[in-house]
């Protein structure tokens, strides 16, 4: 486009005021003639000399031009009065000519709007176009013509895009040879998908169609596919992010397309020992253990019915080398294309069962040996125990004097204690076994904790309080809580010096709904890192820092916690060192029978 | 009416301290080291009493309760469980045997004669 002036409210070109001046000239210069003639007299009259200006100001200026053949018309007609009036015959035929010039004007003004209106529509649908189109020279690659939509496409303007050889535009070397060799083949091209540089710099990928228009001249017409690019390029790269993590699952995945098998992946390999191909369109039933098959089949060929709660279920498969083995199996179910099919997760865990196996059976076996060594072990003490009954009991018959007593009571007193603990073994491997049930009844708590007290002799070992309230009741095994108090006074007894302070107090909290008891002492407490090991059994505490020696095994600790577990309930514990413990006991307001005799 | 209590219990010198216990008491003990015999022995000459351990072999303490009680010259023995598990007291339960007492090993002269007393007393 050339450049435009804007001159009262139109928009005036060079090529414009070139061809108003031949115009208004050629037209001066007609009238000039015209009237030169006339006024000879020779009889010769130029007339036909208006049809330049009129033509020519029509052809490029339709309706402007039938302004001009009006005014040159009427000039020729006054000229023509001037000279020749009266000859009415004279008259008659330059009145008929000046009627001519404006015929003339009227047919150039009709054909030539006719050819704007089309050269018009064709343009606009060229600058309107949303495909880019370019005309090029073939042989110098020098742009000859684009529209808006290039421009766009590309960020450059029309002239910058002139100035510029097409074949410059592309973005690599390889691509741009890539495009001489189609140019060269002399065969139109249609969707040649090539990547543009824009003025950015940045590649745009594009498809381009291209046809000869005349033996130099190339249209090609550009369709930015950047956005489908773009987006085949992610979905190749999810395809092969996708396909490497499936391929290297540890799990297996098996895709099953109207039951049969349509995918596997290598982890299936190795757990089933087939290969794909093995499997590819076979019915994965048959690797299901003959008597997995029916619940197996059921699974599958329940669509639908998993697919909010995709469960995991246990099956058994028959590997290729006729082994059994146990799978873990996930089902989902997907679309795959546009088919509804199964996506099997499944993990190897015959080795995990096997394991849990063995860890019960050695469970089972070690509780044994607990067991029997304690039997063992209990049995010889018995007549230990009752033959120092006897001679304390009756030093005269048997002649023991006092000190000799003395000896026998402390040996009674370890005698005792050694029995003591053989029980406490012989209580845990029965409750690890989880053979104990509880027998549930109403204990009036203060009633408890003062029996308790008195039994083991406590108020005499410390300065005690038991703070509860005289009505207070609670569902429990009277039995087995009386234990875990005993146990926990007991510790708060062993683990401070006098003057020792021991509170026990009953506490209802609202909300857990549970019954507190707790032991406070003024005693030696518990490191952080001793918490968890105390209510272990057969643990010894730790040697950094131990505030509690590590005096004995204690066993009455794992068992009350193991007691409080069974009524649903749990042990918390609060200490500071060298300031002393507070042992909770919370038991739930209603009896959890269903835990009782579970190992907790 | 006999004084002869029967001790059934496979642990020797348990038996030899039951033996001396027994003796100081003014009773007759029979010292017997398995189930079978001891019921052989029972049928033979009833006990006024049975003092029973528990873990014993062939058969265990309940087993030879059991058979006991299935003969009906023996039905009326009453029978003293010398046990040293704490939960035997549960499993008496469930048995409801009013002939039935127990004593928790280790035992005194004094628990052993109050014991004894009560259940001969039955």
């Amino acid at each position: 486009m050339e450049q435009n002036i804007t001159f009262r409210g139109y928009s005036v070109s060079h090529s414009d005021i070139v061809r108003v001046f031949v115009i208004v000239s050629l037209s001066l210069c007609c009238i000039f003639i015209t009237a030169l003639s006339l006024a000879q007299q020779t009889g010769a009259v130029y007339y036909q000399l208006f049809y330049f200006p009129i033509i020519y100001a029509t052809y490029f200026y339709p309706k402007k031009g039938l302004y001009l053949a009006g005014i040159c018309a009427l000039a020729f007609e006054l000229l023509s009065y001037f000279y020749v009036y009266p000859n009415t015959v004279d008259l008659i035929s330059t009145t008929g000519q000046a009627i001519l010039f404006i015929l003339v004007a009227v047919v150039v003004a009709y054909f030539t709007e006719k050819v704007n209106t089309s050269e018009a529509r064709y343009r606009s649908i060229f600058e309107s176009s949303l495909m880019g189109i370019i005309l090029f020279d073939q042989n110098t690659f020098a742009i000859r013509m684009t529209n808006s939509c290039v421009e766009q496409m590309l960020g450059y303007t029309e002239e910058e895009l002139r100035s510029i050889h097409f074949s410059l535009l592309f973005s690599t070397p390889e691509e741009q040879r890539v495009f001489y060799e189609r140019l060269g083949s002399n065969a139109d091209i249609t969707n040649f998908e090539t990547r543009l540089l824009t003025k950015s710099k940045e590649p745009l990928w594009v498809a381009l169609s291209w046809r000869r228009i005349t033996e130099n001249m190339v249209s090609t017409s550009i369709i930015d596919i950047n956005s489908r690019k773009m987006a085949e390029q992610a979905a190749d790269e999810n395809y092969a992010q996708y396909k490497q993590v499936i391929e290297n699952s540890p799990a297996s995945i098996v895709i099953l397309r109207t039951e049969k098998i349509v995918y596997t992946n290598p982890a299936f390999t190795t757990f089933s020992g087939y290969s794909p191909a093995d499997l590819l369109g076979k019915d994965l039933l048959s690797l299901v253990h003959e008597d997995d098959r029916a619940e197996f089949f059921r699974f599958i060929s329940a669509p639908g019915e998993t697919t909010d709660l995709p469960e995991i279920r246990e099956c058994r498969f028959i590997t290729k080398s006729g082994d059994v083995r146990l799978g873990a199996l996930f089902f989902t179910h997907i679309i795959q294309r546009s088919t509804p099919a199964l996506l099997i997760n499944l993990v190897d865990i015959t080795e995990r069962e096997k394991l849990k196996a063995k860890i019960q059976m050695d469970t089972e076996i070690h509780q044994g040996i607990i067991s029997t060594v304690a039997h063992e072990l209990r049995t010889p003490l018995q007549p230990i125990m009752g033959y120092l009954n006897l001679l304390t009991q009756d030093p005269q018959t048997y002649g023991v004097t006092d000190e000799t007593r003395a000896i026998l009571d402390r040996c009674a007193k370890s005698v005792d204690r050694e029995s003591q603990i053989i029980n406490q073994m012989l209580e845990l491997s029965v409750l690890d076994a989880g053979k104990i049930p509880l027998s549930y009844s109403v204990v009036p708590v203060r009633d408890l904790l003062v029996t308790i007290a008195d039994t083991g002799g406590y108020a005499s070992k410390a300065d005690l309080v038991i703070d509860a309230p005289a009505d207070t009741t609670m569902e429990a095994d009277e039995s087995k809580l009386s234990i875990v108090i005993d146990s926990m006074l007991s510790n708060a007894v062993n683990y401070s010096k006098p003057p020792r302070k021991i509170r026990v107090a009953y506490q209802f909290s609202n909300a857990e709904q549970m019954h507190r008891i707790s032991i406070q002492d003024n005693g030696v407490g518990i490191t952080n890192s001793q918490l968890d090991e105390i209510f272990e059994p057969f643990t010894l505490p730790g040697n950094g820092g131990a505030a509690r020696k590590p005096d004995r095994v204690g066993l009455s600790l794992s068992i009350a916690k193991k007691y409080v577990q069974m009524h649903g309930g749990y042990i918390s514990v609060d200490s500071i060192v060298n300031l002393g413990s507070t042992f909770t006991i919370h038991i739930p307001k209603t009896p959890a029978r269903a835990e009782a005799g579970h190992d907790a | 009416m006999t004084r002869k209590i029967l001790i059934v219990e496979d642990d020797e010198p348990i038996l030899d301290l039951m033996d001396l216990l027994i003796r100081k008491l003014g009773y007759e003990p029979v010292l017997i080291s398995n189930g079978p015999d001891a019921l052989v022995y029972a049928r033979h000459e009833p006990p006024a009493l049975v003092l029973l351990d528990i873990m014993m072999t062939p058969i265990n303490g309940w087993e030879f309760l059991e058979k006991l009680r299935a003969e009906p010259a023996l039905q009326k023995i009453p029978v003293i469980i010398f046990s040293a598990s704490p939960s035997v007291e549960e499993k008496m339960a469930t048995i409801n045997d009013p002939l039935l007492g127990v004593l928790h090993k280790p035992v005194s002269l004094t628990e052993l004669r109050a014991g004894i007393e009560r259940s001969i007393g039955l």
